[in-house]
């Protein structure tokens, strides 16, 4: 999945919804993602984590976790992962005003994940065109990993 | 003592130093999958952003969240703890040759009816002490811990 991941932004910008075509409470297709260790290993990478829960296998199996977990804030990837090509979450120029997550059970190396999102709000604030989102990802279990809200600004 | 009997209101949690560099945003996008030209193309982040000027590339500010997260639970996790959940804001953003660092105070002890609950507050701080992210985590220790 991530081989054939369109790293150009700008490619499909023209066909993405913009702010005033989001409806809020409709549901945004998302694509399955199988997280591999190598991308949990990345992300650890980009951040810094060392913490050999994540990297050190005999460790992780001796854990309480028995067996490798990926950090909580994994979802970061997630996000981008379980998301179209043409979704707007992709549109050059949206920002990130801020989120919160709150998390059930780890992420692990094999899970198949899912994405189940929406837009939940819309409102202009201060000349700005804020989307309120609404996350869930889940395992290959139906067990909920972890759910977030996040505001992104829109490019107009 | 247990480990949440061991945890008092106004401990202090201290954080990674994170130096932003155009290899350590590539290397952000590569792990992200966000490739948003924000964070890559100079000449687009000239322009404007409704009322917003950056004037060149700026970090993901999930790469704040990714730093608070580490600090949790590199803090939480040797105390049999489990980082439950993260609220986060930016206000300001980071940019190329800033050093940006995570803190958290311990600001409320919980016991709920199955557990109990550590409330943190989180700073993100640039290298001349301006505040670029604001929040508040939420630690559980259940039972056993």
């Amino acid at each position: 999945m991530a081989e054939s991941y369109e790293t150009d932004f700008w490619k499909d910008a023209n066909v993405r919804k913009m702010w005033d075509e989001i409806i809020p409470g409709e549901p945004r297709p998302t694509v399955p993602y199988l997280l591999t260790r190598e991308a949990i290993e990345l992300y650890c990478r980009a951040v810094g984590e060392t913490n050999p829960l994540y990297l050190d296998e005999a460790y992780a199996n001796s854990s309480a976790y028995r067996g490798l977990i990926a950090p909580p804030s994994i979802h970061i990837l997630l996000m981008f992962a379980c998301t179209p090509a043409d979704d707007w979450m992709r549109s050059p120029g949206t920002i990130n005003a801020g989120q919160s997550w709150s998390y059930n059970i780890p992420a692990r190396p094999g899970d198949t994940i899912t994405l189940q999102a929406r837009a939940l709000d819309k409102f202009i604030r201060r000349e700005r065109l804020f989307v309120v989102h609404d996350n869930v990802f889940f395992n290959q279990h139906g067990e909920v990993i972890c759910s977030g809200r996040g505001h992104t600004i829109r490019p107009r | 003592m247990t480990a949440f009997e061991q945890v008092s209101v106004g401990d202090t949690i201290p954080g990674p130093s994170f130096t932003v560099t155009r290899d350590s945003i590539r290397l952000f996008c590569e792990a992200s999958l966000d490739y948003n030209p924000l964070h890559l193309d100079d000449d687009y982040m000239q322009g404007h952003f409704g009322k917003t000027q950056f004037g060149g590339v700026i970090m993901h500010g999930m790469t704040n969240f990714g730093l608070i997260t580490r600090m949790i639970t590199d803090w939480c996790c040797p105390l049999a703890a489990i980082h439950r959940r993260l609220e986060t804001r930016w206000l300001k953003p980071v940019r190329l040759g800033d050093t940006i660092e995570p803190a958290g105070i311990v600001t409320a002890k919980h016991t709920t009816a199955a557990s109990r609950w550590v409330m943190i507050d989180v700073t993100v701080c640039n290298q001349d002490g301006e505040q670029v992210a604001r929040g508040e985590a939420m630690v559980e220790f259940p039972p056993s811990a």
